[in-house]
């Protein structure tokens, strides 16, 4: 199973993830031409502060079992077996925003698509970007992301990476001198800043 | 339905003074927007900008460099985070030098155009200020009319923006071991704009990759704006308008009229301003506004602008950078007149939701949505007049349902100039170096800058000045930071109580706050020339005395600028909001650290202002030991 993984502590709110979403769902995909156009294409991936000015690149996870797909009444949500995305038929999605009821992480949004000739406002969910899978190519979004917080790969390896990681901060914790992933000196001064002046002020 | 109770919570997390607070509460019953939902809108703000790794200069780019240690390292052209981070801190500082000087050139074009009889309404009023600052640029005074001096004097300060001379004289105010340390380090300035143009030179592509190099000229560009056209403009202003001497006068939001016509003056540069106070005395004008249904014509100011007429002429400040909307949601304004900086570009749209009228007088700062009134020194008073008029016309615009002003001003003491510091000590600076010598006084910190919606409005000014003076620290202030003092209530002599026993003693024995109000933000310059003269009545350099800068709640380019010029001269600073440089370790780490072994003093980020206090102390003691004091 392929999936767009997400490591949080890499993410710096540039929001390239946002900007490459919008462009490959707009209906010309083009940065310039997609700001003009009637249905303006938005992003389907969502990076937002949590505290501390911290992000989080928030998107479908594309759930199986997933309880959109089991609330929607009208069928309008169907899975692509070959990329086990979810994905949406805009035509037959009525706007009862069931799914989003149901969505355990927020990121249902509905829009007015270029797909429909109507203005209609549709569940536009992430689509894990299938057409540009279908082509061979990855999630924009993760394309998009220089830092590395968006990934795409089998989950299974991804995961697996992830926990190697987690293995070597403990055993380098216990200090044995193994060489353990870290954050850089400078950006965790910047962090620890950010998050005092978060703490004064009791925003953010 | 609005909810209040929700809306005063967010504005005691957003400000500190209880009265930004009350029309903070009305501005958003009102539905205005401001500064604060402006910030809040653009979370999440760019991890590349605010590392300082994003360039954006030249059309191979835009490019960024990957900050944990992956690709890109480097931008299309090759340069790496270093040089894109040091590239960009030039280009911020030289936006904040070239804004001061160019303040400061037209003051001295007021002066010149005062000298040649082409000003109108203008007069030089200091003419012992004149006459010193004349010496010092070799003009002869003796005989002379004070116009001929002016006008030469004026023409030699232009001479200071050239490329001729390749030397500024006013950095001959500072000690010889500060200029030795210049000169050895290559960043004595040569003039004021050919450090800015060289800089915007440097950051071309493909022409300084050193970041070390960059930094060093971003110093001398910083140190042509503090010793050169900062100077000139504090300098220039007070020959003009006169050098400030201690006064008492009222702050706050409250200092807005219920029955008066209000005008509030924002912006930095007095030669508007000071014309318009003068015009709003002329009998005429003062009828119209009673004819109107007004009682009369009531001045506030607000941010430097309103600092230069609080120092010279006692009008009451309204409030700071991050008042100018709330100001404005009052209800009461009747016109708000600019000239630059520091301006909201949104100020016309919460215009748009009162009657208020922004007048806008400067070419180069025009608004959509504003009136704008060109003002030149050739017709000065008469322009003063017509916007004083067009208030006084839309008194009757005012809708009371919608007013709520504040009830309670506050008091506060202006005024001290360098001149008048070291006259309220009886003409040298021994007393205080005594008092510093004996420990009564540890140091002095200088506390400058702006606000910042990233920390609660006035909060890190007021902590950290409230605990520098119970540490015996006398902290000096310009521009926001002295707005937020006075709103604190700390700029007045009974607010030595709050000091420590030994700066208590000295300012009841002298009869002054423990927290000096020296200017607007150009008026920087005054604290240089008050370190420059102890240290040479001790006949060491500004590194070596007991001095510190901070600027909690910056946010300008401007403050780099002066930021740069305190450290480049000696007075390790303290920046409350990060500058966008943590992109790059070696970047960072010289200005942290390195800096101490080449001018003994550095930068310092740190958001908390009790612990900024403890730096501050720290750097006080380690300076005082170095002494044998």
């Amino acid at each position: 199973m392929k999936t767009v993984f997400v490591t949080p502590e890499l993410c710096i709110g540039c929001r390239h993830c946002e900007v490459a979403c919008v462009i490959e769902h707009a209906k010309s995909k083009q940065l310039f031409a997609a700001v003009a156009e009637e249905k303006r294409s938005q992003p389907r991936v969502y990076v937002e502060t949590g505290m501390h000015y911290l992000t989080f690149p928030n998107r479908c996870r594309h759930c199986d079992p997933a309880p959109c797909m089991q609330v929607c009444p009208t069928e309008a949500l169907v899975r692509d077996d070959a990329t086990a995305s979810v994905l949406v038929r805009y035509e037959r999605c009525i706007g009862c925003a069931v799914c989003a009821m149901a969505c355990p992480f927020g990121i249902i949004r509905f829009n007015s698509v270029h797909q429909l000739d109507t203005d209609r406002e549709v569940n536009a969910k992430c689509d894990n970007c299938i057409e540009r899978q279908r082509a061979g190519a990855i999630p924009a979004c993760a394309e998009a992301c220089k830092t590395g917080a968006l990934t795409f790969g089998e989950a299974g390896d991804l995961i697996r990476s992830s926990r190697k990681d987690f293995t070597l901060r403990l055993i380098a914790a216990q200090e044995t001198g193994a060489e353990a992933p870290k954050m850089p000196a400078n950006i965790k001064a910047f962090r620890s800043i950010m998050a005092r002046l978060a703490e004064l002020t009791g925003e953010n | 339905m609005y909810d209040t109770s929700a809306g005063k919570k967010i504005a005691e997390a957003r400000a500190l003074d209880k009265n930004d607070q009350e029309i903070m509460v009305k501005s958003m019953e009102d539905g205005i927007e401001t500064v604060w939902d402006r910030f809040a809108d653009q979370q999440p703000q760019c991890g590349f900008g605010n590392l300082g790794v994003c360039c954006n200069r030249c059309a191979m780019g835009p490019c960024r460099t990957e900050p944990f240690g992956k690709k890109p390292t480097r931008g299309t052209c090759g340069a790496d985070a270093d040089l894109i981070v040091a590239r960009n801190l030039l280009d911020d500082l030289t936006t904040g030098a070239a804004a001061h000087s160019d303040h400061g050139r037209e003051v001295v074009e007021a002066m010149l155009a005062t000298a040649e009889g082409r000003a109108q309404g203008y007069q030089i009023l200091d003419e012992g200020k004149l006459n010193v600052v004349a010496t010092e640029y070799g003009i002869k005074t003796a005989g002379r009319k004070k116009e001929e001096i002016a006008g030469e004097l004026a023409r030699a300060l232009l001479e200071e923006y050239g490329t001729l001379k390749n030397k500024i004289q006013m950095t001959e105010r500072a000690p010889q071991k500060t200029k030795d340390a210049w000169k050895k380090l290559g960043i004595m300035p040569r003039s004021v704009d050919r450090e800015v143009v060289e800089a915007m030179h440097r950051i071309h592509m493909g022409v300084d990759a050193d970041y070390t190099n960059i930094l060093l000229h971003a110093m001398r560009t910083a140190l042509s704006d503090g010793w050169g056209g900062s100077m000139m403009g504090t300098d220039c202003s007070d020959i003009l308008f006169g050098t400030p001497t201690p006064l008492k006068a009222w702050i706050n939001l409250a200092t807005i009229s219920r029955d008066k016509v209000n005008i509030v003056l924002h912006g930095h540069n007095p030669v508007l301003s000071d014309m318009i106070v003068k015009a709003a005395a002329d009998p005429s004008l003062v009828k119209r506004a009673k004819d109107a249904g007004a009682k009369g014509i009531n001045l506030a100011g607000m941010c430097c602008t309103g600092n230069e007429l609080l120092m010279r002429r006692g009008i009451p400040l309204a409030g700071s950078f991050f008042d100018q909307e709330l100001v404005i949601a009052t209800g009461a304004v009747e016109a708000m007149v600019i000239d630059y900086q520091c301006i909201f570009p949104a100020v016309t749209q919460t215009a748009g939701c009162y009657h208020t009228k922004v007048v806008t007088t400067s070419r180069k700062a025009k608004i959509p949505g504003a009136i704008h009134k060109e003002f030149r020194p050739d017709n000065a008073y008469d322009t003063a007049k017509e916007i004083i008029g067009l208030a006084i016309d839309n008194f009757a615009n005012r809708n009371p349902a919608r007013v709520r002003i504040p009830d309670k001003p506050m008091q506060l003491m202006s005024g001290f100039s360098e001149e008048a510091i070291r006259k309220a000590l009886g003409g040298t600076y021994k007393p205080l170096i005594d008092a510093i010598v004996a420990g009564k006084i540890k140091g002095a910190v200088g506390i400058v800058g702006c606000n910042n919606p990233k920390i609660k409005q006035d909060y890190g000014h007021v902590t950290l000045a409230k605990e520098l003076i119970r540490r015996d620290i006398l902290v000096v202030e310009t521009g926001c930071a002295a707005i937020a003092c006075g709103k604190a209530g700390l700029l007045v002599p009974e607010a030595a109580d709050m000091a420590g026993p030994g700066l208590k003693s000295v300012c009841n024995a002298l009869g002054i706050p423990p927290v000096l109000h020296m200017g607007s933000c150009v008026d920087c310059s005054r604290i240089l020339v008050l370190a420059a003269n102890i240290a040479k009545e001790l006949n060491v350099g500004i590194s070596d005395l007991p001095l510190g800068g901070a600027a909690p709640e910056w946010y300008s380019q401007k403050a780099i600028s002066i930021g740069t010029y305190f450290v480049a001269s000696g007075v390790y600073t303290v920046l409350g909001i990060p500058p966008k440089i943590f992109g790059s370790a070696n970047v960072t780490n010289l200005l942290a650290a390195q800096l101490t072994g080449i001018v003994n003093a550095s930068f310092a980020v740190e958001p908390d202002p009790l612990k900024a206090a403890d730096l501050l102390e720290a750097e006080i003691n380690r300076k005082r030991k170095a002494l044998g004091i």
